[in-house]
């Protein structure tokens, strides 16, 4: 599948994979909630 | 777990990262209303059932998230200005998996952990086995079944992309192999549950079961959210448990091939095992190990686990956009029948797995 196939070219060319920029986008949006600059997310 | 929606040749090319992030926001905007329409259905469509005394199954969330998305998907098509962002659903399930970490204690994950990676041991071993000989008896090309084995056996798209590179195997080959395991994936949404409850499966043992048996990570998570927010829990550590196997599932088909000289020989094993491994696994326990030594309050944890909600429903959502049933037509009947006979013998398998283990043991 071509596309798929740029789809993975286009994530190498990106500084980090997708996994680690998931993980450290987590970790940033853990590290707001923990500083209280996000009190409450509501669900 | 990367989706089959296309990306434009534009983006393919570009390779600036602001200009990037611009494209991306249209689709996700989408992602965002069409799991907020499913969450909007969910709280709505029951009250007014009730309300004029209806009688209408309870549908959460997630199911309706992935149906609106079907029905987009299916008749009018994703405009190619939100394919770019919806295929961000694979940046959403796995940033949504490490925050979830923090819903689990350490001694949890290691315990129900432990117990996955044994069950996880034992799938992979029957999956990958049956998934050969079904490959031979159908007179599948051997690399073609080696892709859709390790597909069943492990983590899905990613395993098959990650496997295709390692065995050189063909872009139709791959191709084959991901249409039919993400049309299998779209129909475990469907079955597992009503399975579950048929069963009376307890929510930890529907959970690993859904975790062993759904091939995608992104539909292992629906298909245990549907049946309960438990369950869901459980079907993300299984499958999370399955995902931090692929290095060495992709390690071991890679040595085979070449061993029989029909790939590239790998020199560093180490690097190869890391380069492979699910990063986000390593995300998820370091939050779960911060959560268990306090390192965030009551208040906290219960804000970072909404915030795992809101990341999954956009994946739900992707989940239904990117699966096009026509698309998948194309790809030919022998190998979806593969993958079929193999996906129902390894539920059954991994059911009977999951059942006896639970009996066994009392997870």
């Amino acid at each position: 599948m071509s596309t798929e196939s740029k789809a993975v070219n286009t994530r190498k060319n990106w500084l980090l994979s997708l996994d680690s920029w998931a993980v450290v986008a987590a970790f940033a949006a853990a590290l707001l909630i923990r500083a209280g600059v996000f009190k409450h997310i509501p669900w | 777990m990367a989706g089959s929606v296309a990306l434009p040749q534009s983006q393919a090319q570009s390779h600036q990262p602001a200009l990037q992030c611009l494209r991306v926001i249209p689709g996700v905007l989408l992602l965002a209303a069409v799991g907020y329409a499913g969450k909007l259905l969910e709280k709505n469509v029951g009250a007014y059932a009730k309300a004029h005394h209806w009688t209408f199954p309870n549908i959460e969330y997630v199911l309706w998230a992935i149906l609106i998305g079907l029905a987009i998907s299916n008749t009018v098509g994703v405009p190619a200005i939100f394919r770019a962002g919806v295929a961000t659903y694979e940046f959403w399930l796995k940033a949504g998996i490490v925050l979830l970490g923090a819903r689990f204690l350490l001694g949890d994950v290691l315990k129900l952990g432990g117990v996955s990676l044994v069950l996880v041991a034992i799938e992979i071993a029957g999956a990958t086995a049956f998934m050969i000989f079904l490959g031979r008896a159908f007179g599948l090309r051997p690399k073609l079944t080696s892709l859709l084995a390790v597909g069943s056996a492990v983590c899905g798209v990613s395993a098959i992309i990650a496997t295709q590179g390692a065995i050189e195997a063909d872009e139709e080959d791959s191709s084959f192999a991901i249409a039919a395991i993400l049309a299998l994936g779209a129909l475990s949404l469907f079955t597992f549950p009503v399975i579950g409850h048929w069963l009376h499966l307890s929510d930890r043992a529907y959970g690993l079961w859904a975790g062993l048996a759904v091939d995608n990570t992104a539909e292992a998570t629906a298909a245990g959210a549907l049946y309960s927010d438990a369950a869901g829990k459980l079907a993300v550590l299984a499958k999370t448990t399955r995902n931090a196997m692929i290095g060495f599932v992709v390690l071991a088909y890679a040595t085979y091939w070449a061993n029989q000289g029909k790939a590239k020989t790998i020199t560093n094993r180490a690097a190869f095992l890391w380069q492979k491994f699910p990063k986000f696994v390593l995300g998820f326990l370091l939050i779960s190990i911060l959560a268990t030594y306090q390192f965030f309050n009551k208040e906290q944890i219960t804000a970072i686990a909404n915030l795992s909600r809101w990341a999954f429903l956009l994946t739900f959502a992707g989940v239904g956009l990117r699966t096009n049933f026509r698309e998948m037509r194309k790809q030919g009947l022998r190998p979806f029948a593969v993958g079929a006979i193999g996906e129902v013998a390894i539920a059954i398998f991994t059911l009977a797995v999951v059942v006896g283990a639970e009996k066994l043991v009392g997870f």
